[in-house]
């Protein structure tokens, strides 16, 4: 181990003892009001927790009684957004497409530590194989064949990227994923008596009903979510985490990162593939400025990582959020200030708050409720 | 077609020299700190509108320097970017890999925001060195802005051969590069080392920005393709080594103005992509430099 690492080790560990000592000694009984109200409210609630804790928690985790409760809003929110948000059905049906991008996004690069600037490509995959097939082949195709030709076509790149990429390590796999979008995007030009280049191509939208487009999307927003948490939460999750860690351990182990590492990516890569269907016909069309530069990875990234990487769910968050001051908070400070205060946010979570915001909230709820994990 | 291979031959010895030292910057900073600067883009904008602003009398009315002056000027504005963006930002996070990587493209991106927000999104063109010189017997012609960056960039990177091989504040980035313990061990104060590392490398990128800006054109997104270049180049070369990106620089140099005069302008960066990908898989470590491995 190097010194760097020592220092960082143990700068990690005094962290760690401030963070501990500033949640035994301000959480339970200084939090004054969140305290008097978040106790009584746990206690009420635990029962209900523990009967998800024995029969779903095994599967997708334990939670306290508040974090389940934060888990029931949120899903109910969602599911309920038409009747109370009519008027930022737009922003959250982004928000819902975006959340399938962070999440399909972390479950590779969150988890295995494996940062790719690449799957904006996977995104722009899927949207362009609907839009050429609509274009080329014959507009009247039904969504049950360009679907699943999408995704398998976003799966192909994917693992057209991650078989030469992934025997590298740590940066050499990040660089060849941010050239690969480089790449895909001067392809877009140079093929544009296909692509249509910087125009893009018009795919139609899946309706014009916002509320019944809405539910399109979050359904299988909800469907990934549902998934990825249960794949995060099993052996598969442990092993990717444990990569990231320390790969030699994993191969000392005798379990092969390469392996688990490629899986990772066809994981993500079916994600990918299902947002980028999803965004292909909600902004009925698709084009290189919204699908494929660079920014867009990027923007699935700092979604992760507001949210908090390698929690799924936290990124689901994340997207949300981003989303929501992208689109409809902070639109009134004009376009490039806009942009800057959003990745100053982004910025400040790095360096203050490096787990994520939800994570922060799930910990500060589970400490509230007298978890101690 | 003479004249077609000429201009190849001349512009990419030109062009490379750039290449060259925006790769070496890159190559310093992973090397002493073990941090992929995705930011070392947004410096090379920084050198571009920072001469911009400094000569032209569009953009700050009562500032116009001569070029004489504004061009060092830049060079120590940038270097001192780069330097505060590792001691304020960079230290603070340096020991997770991760987090630092993600911290700097971010920082890269929130700086192409800033320079849309204050000088809008438009190219702006300048000139460093104007003229034209033509070359009868080749059939082609240079520009004296391109012959300026090869002179400048060679200039400077002699001077960065003798900082590195024979000063001690030089030689210790080396031995850091090479061995950081062992540099420890023998009293180089790591720290330090890595700030004048940043310092220097900001001042190259800022030495490569006035003249890509000056060759091209200044503008928000500019900082993406050498930015790839720089990574390309480094692998190629050898990640660490500044020889080694020297020699890449030439290679993806050369390949670049061929293929783009040649075959194209959509498929200049292809070439090299190939030649990337190719390197990865037949000769991992690059031309100079030990394979990169997770300590």
């Amino acid at each position: 181990m190097s010194d760097r690492e020592q220092t960082g080790r143990s700068i990690g560990r005094l962290v760690g003892r401030v963070e501990s000592v500033l949640r035994d000694s301000a959480l339970p009984q200084g939090a004054g009001v969140v305290g008097a109200v978040g106790q009584p409210a746990e206690r009420l609630l635990w029962p209900v927790a523990e009967r998800y804790n024995r029969t779903l928690g095994e599967r997708f985790g334990e939670v306290t009684g508040l974090q389940l409760l934060l888990l029931l809003l949120s899903f109910g929110g969602l599911v309920t957004a038409p009747l109370w948000g009519q008027d930022y059905l737009r922003p959250l049906t982004l928000g819902a497409v975006w959340a399938v991008f962070a999440m399909g996004w972390d479950i590779q690069s969150g988890y295995t530590g494996y940062i790719s600037f690449g799957h904006s490509a996977l995104s722009g995959a899927a949207g362009y194989t609907t839009g050429l097939l609509v274009l080329h082949l014959n507009p009247e195709l039904s969504l049950f064949v360009t679907v699943p030709l999408s995704i398998l076509a976003t799966t192909v790149l994917g693992l057209a990227i991650a078989v030469p990429s992934l025997r590298l390590r740590g940066p050499y796999f990040s660089l060849v994923t941010f050239v690969t979008v480089l790449l895909f995007y001067r392809l877009t030009k140079a093929l544009s008596h296909w692509t249509n280049g910087l125009r893009g191509i018009r795919v139609d939208v899946f309706t014009y009903d916002l509320t019944l487009q809405y539910y399109m999307v979050v359904v299988p927003m909800l469907a990934v979510a549902a998934t990825l948490t249960y794949v995060g939460r099993s052996d598969v999750g442990t092993v990717l985490v444990a990569i990231r860690e320390n790969e030699d351990a994993v191969s000392a182990a005798g379990v092969d990162p390469t392996k688990f590492k490629l899986w990772s990516f066809v994981l993500s890569a079916v994600p990918m593939g299902i947002g980028g269907v999803l965004l292909a016909h909600v902004n009925a069309g698709v084009d290189p400025q919204t699908f494929v530069i660079v920014d867009n990875s990027i923007q699935m990234i700092a979604m992760a990582v507001i949210g908090g990487m390698s929690s799924i769910l936290g990124p689901l968050g994340g997207a949300f959020l981003f989303v929501g001051l992208r689109d409809v908070f902070l639109v009134g400070l004009g376009e490039e200030l806009r942009w800057l205060a959003l990745w100053l946010l982004v910025l400040l979570v790095l360096v203050f708050a490096r787990d994520g915001l939800f994570r922060l909230l799930w910990r500060a709820l589970g400490a509230l409720g007298g978890d101690r994990r | 077609m003479l004249g077609d291979i000429a201009s190849v031959i001349v512009d990419g010895a030109l062009i490379s020299a750039v290449y060259a030292l925006i790769a070496i910057g890159f190559t310093m900073v992973f090397g002493v700190g073990g941090v992929l600067n995705l930011a070392h883009g947004a410096l090379i904008m920084a050198g571009a509108y920072t001469y911009l602003s400094l000569v032209s009398d569009s953009i700050l009315a009562s500032v116009t320097l001569h070029p004489i002056v504004a061009f060092p000027l830049t060079i120590v504005v940038v270097g001192l970017i780069s330097y505060g963006l590792y001691v304020v930002l960079v230290r603070t996070i340096e020991e997770n890999v991760v987090i630092t990587f993600l911290a700097t493209i971010v920082v890269a991106i929130a700086f192409t925001e800033l320079v849309t927000l204050v000088f809008h999104a438009q190219p702006y063109q300048y000139s460093v060195v104007p003229g034209v010189l033509q070359v009868q017997a080749l059939g082609t012609r240079i520009l004296y802005v391109e012959l300026a960056a090869f002179v400048v960039s060679w200039v400077a990177m002699g001077l960065l051969w003798y900082y590195v091989t024979k000063t001690d504040s030089g030689r210790s980035i080396r031995a850091t590069s090479t061995s950081e313990r062992g540099a420890m061990l023998t009293g180089v104060d790591v720290s330090g080392v890595r700030a004048r590392t940043w310092l220097v490398a900001g001042g190259l990128a800022g030495i490569a920005g006035v003249f890509l800006g000056g060759i091209g054109a200044a503008e928000p997104t500019m900082w993406l393709e050498p930015l790839a270049l720089a990574f390309i180049i480094v692998v190629v070369g050898g990640i660490g080594s500044i020889k080694g990106s020297v020699a890449a620089a030439y290679i993806v140099g050369y390949l670049q103005t061929a293929t783009g005069q040649f075959l194209g302008q959509s498929v200049r960066g292809i070439m090299s992509l190939v030649v990337l990908v190719v390197v990865l898989l037949v000769l991992p470590q690059g031309l100079y430099g030990t394979e990169f491995v997770h300590e």
